[in-house]
């Protein structure tokens, strides 16, 4: 295989940084998509799941030129497609109103930060390892030459996601400052507390598989996570999986413990004064968030890329199909649209925590719990290698 | 080319972009279609602070707030030091049993701190 010049690793670390921001804006409305119609059958809302469109209008278009080629609207057999292009046009088109008294740049800086942050985090996740496809003869400039399963697969990889992940919080924080008015601020500073209570018990949870692999950097730790061990990361990590999941909702603030959406106490929290693109970037970092946190629950404690648990992929014979025991980005990316419907599922089913039983939650269950969860890591490692 | 420092060259490049992506999406949503489709009315009731629709009670809401917040963030940091520095102990880690007690001896520490903590009443949020 040649050494690429540098030329081809800018021209491939570009390539790969345009394949991550697609997958970004393809996952994340297709996320809020499945969250009005998951949501509208647990809870018997009924627009998401019944809207099919207007006889007037560009979805009366739609549906009356469909009628006309003798077809059923496309727009009957996905409902609730009206309803997440509705939501897109009003995000780009609504007013920007910005209040006179907020801080003109730091307005403007917070739901950059915010989206920019979130983007980051989903570099160092590996879809597979290795290589994720190789480049044919013909393509100018980058041709035969591999594009890896990750973005970037640093060997500081987990320690990247935590660090950028933790710039989230300034966005939160900028955002209720900057927009000099109460509910912000308040609506702020809870959610920073609140992430920065929950940022303990998450790494601590992180370290256990870091532990049990000996490595940072995500691919090593997903393949040692389903590979080395006996069974999935789950199976000796279950106490794990748990305090990191409940951590990911508190971190990306989502129901059990949306401090934002507490209505009946802070208006809309720290976004209330934001409107029309700039709400939509702390609605799009949200939803990337969950993705991250997704992307490492799937790589660290359901087995990665890896469809087989228990080991399994080592027994695979001749006579099975050979992808049974392959590493695919598909399995990969299957378990995260999973982990985002329990996402949505937990929304749907357990009411929001009170704000002192939030912090509570984390200092004084989840801390422990990872701790003993760290020492029963060391535990199997010791015993097990 | 190669060097340690090649694999965060593609970060470097989504930095770049995500940049590129956020301020341009902001810029047309914020410059270029107010010119054409957005609506731009600006009220002086719009542009004041929202406070439920009762009139604006204190001009500025940068004010002092609860030093509960401080109190938290505090701890975190000494809670989240005490991560920092598990985790270069984590990757080290390998069935190795003298690191092992040292490492205890070091969250034992801690605990004693967390336990004083816990008990000066300072991770109930209302007292």
């Amino acid at each position: 295989m040649p050494t690429p010049t540098l030329t081809q690793t800018l021209v491939i670390a570009l390539i790969q940084a345009i394949l991550v921001v697609i997958f970004i804006f393809v996952i994340v409305p297709l996320t809020i998509y499945a969250e009005r119609k998951v949501l509208g059958h647990i809870q018997l809302r009924l627009g998401a799941t019944r809207i099919a469109g207007t006889h007037t209008g560009l979805t009366g278009l739609v549906n009356r030129s469909m009628w006309k080629l003798g077809k059923v609207p496309v727009l009957a057999y996905w409902r609730g497609i009206p309803m997440l292009v509705g939501d897109i046009l009003k995000m780009i088109l609504k007013e920007d109103v910005r209040p006179t008294k907020a801080d003109r740049f730091v307005f403007f800086l917070a739901p950059s930060l915010s989206f920019v942050a979130a983007v980051m985090a989903f570099a160092a996740v590996s879809f597979v390892p290795g290589t994720f496809f190789t480049f044919p003869k013909w393509v100018p400039l980058v041709g035969g030459l591999p594009l890896s399963g990750g973005m970037a697969d640093v060997n500081v990889g987990l320690l990247w996601i935590l660090g950028i992940a933790s710039v989230g919080v300034y966005g939160i924080v900028l955002a209720g400052w900057a927009s000099n008015s109460k509910y912000p601020l308040l609506g702020s500073l809870r959610s920073g507390a609140q992430i920065v209570s929950y940022e303990v018990p998450l790494t601590l949870s992180l370290l256990a598989p870091v532990l049990m692999s000996g490595s940072l950097q995500f691919s090593h730790m997903a393949t040692t996570m389903a590979t080395g061990l006996p069974f999935w990361g789950i199976v000796p990590q279950m106490l794990g999986f748990l305090v990191y999941f409940t951590c990911g909702f508190a971190e990306t603030n989502r129901l059990p413990f949306d401090m934002p959406e507490a209505e009946n106490e802070l208006v809309a929290g720290f976004h209330t004064e934001y409107s029309g693109m700039k709400f939509g970037f702390f609605y799009l970092g949200e939803y990337i968030n969950m993705a991250v946190v997704s992307a490492l629950a799937a790589g660290f404690f359901l087995g990665g890329p890896w469809l087989l648990p228990f080991g399994l992929q080592g027994l695979v014979n001749p006579y099975l199909p050979a992808w049974l025991g392959q590493p695919c980005a598909l399995f990969f990316v299957v378990k995260i649209v999973l982990l985002l419907f329990v996402f949505i599922w937990v929304r749907g089913t357990i009411p929001r925590y009170r704000y002192d039983q939030i912090m509570a939650v984390a200092w004084k269950y989840l801390i422990p719990l990872a701790l003993v969860n760290l020492l029963l890591a060391a535990m199997v490692r010791y015993l097990a290698v | 080319m190669s060097s340690p420092a090649t694999p965060f060259i593609p970060l470097l490049i989504l930095l770049l972009l995500a940049l590129a992506v956020g301020i341009g999406i902001l810029w047309v949503s914020g410059w270029l279609l107010p010119r054409f489709l957005k609506p731009s009315n600006p009220q002086q009731a719009k542009l004041t602070p929202y406070e439920c629709g009762v009139p604006l009670f204190q001009g500025s809401a940068r004010q002092r707030y609860g030093v509960k917040f401080y109190l938290v963030a505090m701890l975190f940091i000494l809670f989240d030091v005490e991560a920092a520095f598990l985790l270069p102990w984590a990757v080290q880690f390998k069935s190795n049993l003298a690191t092992f007690w040292v490492m205890i001896a070091f969250v034992a520490t801690l605990l004693v701190g967390y336990v004083y903590v816990w008990g000066k009443g300072a991770l109930e949020w209302e007292r």
